[in-house]
């Protein structure tokens, strides 16, 4: 704050106060000329009401005086009076910068526990599981859902069902949710006729023993061999390329002919945000063991169900 | 003291004159408080390699302020820990050099967008304008269904970046000649998306790695 400024601060400050202390220390020892009846001779309603004269009430003298007095030593102890920083040195930023150092003291044996172990380690951690659960919905969340079952309008794979697109052990995970991913399958709308991409959909949708029309998957299979480069000549995907299995019930974009054919017609490109720079390597750390712990609870609870 | 009498009379049998007493000593506070943040905002730079907006980002603010965005988001991240955890370091006045008016604000009936630039991908962001449901099941924003259809006119940017420049933005004749081609054949949803993208990530300075201790990495929980 320049000079100028800080002056005119303390200035109107300083005239302020003083106006006001000086109206009430004057309001108290005015003398108050009284008319014959002992009023101030102030009427009003044509004399119905008469303005007497009475003293102010110690009460309030006493707390008139004391909020001067707080008055004043607020701006003795903080910053207020112009460029004035006020003895305790109290700033905002000192204020974040306590609160912050106090809180990563808090979470410093957790802390130390993301940098020191794996990521599969980490999932059986349980206070390591909350803290990623809930950096997961602040901030995952919006594309893969609340229980990370994923949004197949955006394209957003399911993390609860296994198929992992680009591997599923820590290693992958962490890579995916620090460096992100960007996913892309080139349209084939130009390779195939409008026969060949139903008869290319009937065959995949033959991959996972879903619905489909048995000869049109027939005459489907020998194209798929364009598809193979990337999802394998079997269509059970490459996690290098992040080509999903064709073979599972799990769908990045969904699973019925008519999406499928759309898939092959225009292709699908997918981004997955990098989230190194926001989260910071522990915090990516937490969330990369909260996604395998749930995932890891989903598989259990699948067998379980299969089981009955 | 006795003749002192006569101006506390005065003031009280004249209305008027109490009023303009009262609105001396009132406004005191505010010429204080006011008029020397507001001079020192004016004087405000911008961080270093921050530009102002470019023609696409320049016609997504004017969509983000027609629409009322800020009627539910702020734009400002406040100095205290739980706002630094959830959202990233806090804001600075240097970041909303080339906003006129600011975003800022304190109403949040949706989350902070200080630092959403970069945060979700465009074809995220495209959706939840949108129709947010499709991906929050749980949110209370409007769709915006109009802003896929809506061209943006060229001639009408580069009429406002004059503006702008004459109120002190350092757009270049070349910045403004290319504007209209920076918009052609886009939509406001375009628009809205890359001024989105923006926020916290082209409007601070980068070059700086935020120092130890303080948010962007430690930040969250």
């Amino acid at each position: 704050m320049s000079t100028f400024w800080s002056s005119w601060i303390m200035f109107l400050v300083v005239f302020n106060m003083g106006v006001t202390f000086f109206l009430f220390l004057w309001g108290q020892r005015v003398k108050i000329p009284l008319q014959p009846d002992g009023t101030t001779g102030h009427v009003w309603a044509h004399g119905t009401i008469r303005e007497s004269v009475r003293k102010l009430p110690t009460w309030w003298v006493w707390f008139s005086a004391s909020m001067f007095a707080a008055g004043i030593g607020y701006l003795i102890l903080y910053p207020g009076f112009g460029a004035n920083k006020g003895v305790l040195g109290w700033t905002s930023q000192g204020e974040l910068a306590r609160d912050v150092a106090s809180n990563n003291a808090k979470l410093e044996p957790m802390m130390e526990r993301l940098r020191t172990r794996s990521v599969e380690a980490l999932s059986a951690d349980e206070e390591v599981i909350d803290f990623g659960r809930r950096l997961f919905l602040d901030n995952c969340a919006a594309c893969h859902g609340r229980q990370a079952h994923g949004n197949q309008l955006l394209g957003a794979p399911s993390l609860a069902a296994g198929g992992w697109m680009y591997g599923g052990d820590g290693g992958q995970l962490l890579a995916s949710i620090k460096d992100g991913r960007r996913g892309m399958m080139p349209p084939f709308a130009e390779t195939f006729d409008k026969e060949g991409i139903s008869n290319l959909a009937n065959y995949v949708l033959s991959l996972s023993g879903a619905r489909h029309d048995a000869r049109m998957a027939a005459a489907g299979q020998p194209q798929f061999a364009v598809c193979s480069a990337c999802h394998g000549m079997d269509g059970k995907g490459n996690p290098a390329l992040g080509a999903p299995n064709l073979t599972d019930d799990i769908w990045v974009h969904g699973g019925d002919q008519a999406t499928i054919e759309t898939t092959i017609s225009h292709g699908r490109t997918g981004t997955m945000p990098s989230w190194g720079p926001r989260l910071g390597a522990e915090r990516a750390q937490a969330v990369a063991a909260w996604v395998f712990a749930n995932a890891q609870g989903e598989e259990l609870a699948r067998k379980r169900n299969a089981k009955k | 003291m006795a003749s002192g009498y006569k101006y506390i009379e005065a003031i009280e049998k004249r209305a008027g004159l109490l009023g303009i007493c009262i609105a001396v000593m009132v406004s005191i506070g505010g010429l204080a408080e006011i008029t020397p943040l507001f001079m020192k905002a004016h004087s405000q730079e911008a961080p270093a390699g921050v530009k102002p907006y470019d023609a696409l980002r320049l016609a997504g603010r004017d969509i983000y302020v027609r629409e009322g965005c800020y009627l539910c988001h702020s734009q400002m991240i406040r100095a205290q820990r739980f706002e630094v955890q959830r959202y990233g370091e806090h804001s600075v006045a240097s970041e909303s050099v080339y906003d006129r008016p600011h975003q800022w604000g304190s109403k949040r009936t949706g989350p902070d967008l200080a630092r959403i630039g970069g945060k979700y991908s465009d074809e995220w962001q495209r959706m939840h304008l949108l129709a947010p449901r499709t991906l929050v099941p749980e949110s209370n924003m409007p769709n915006y269904p109009w802003l896929e259809n809506a061209g943006i006119d060229g001639g009408d940017i580069q009429a406002r970046m004059r503006v702008l420049r004459r109120l002190g933005d350092p757009y270049t004749d070349a910045d403004i000649a290319d504007a209209a081609t920076a918009v052609q054949g886009k939509t406001e949803l375009d628009a809205i998306v890359a001024y989105l993208q923006g926020l916290g990530t082209l409007n601070v300075d980068t070059s700086a790695p935020p120092a130890a201790g303080t948010p962007a990495a430690s930040g969250q929980p």
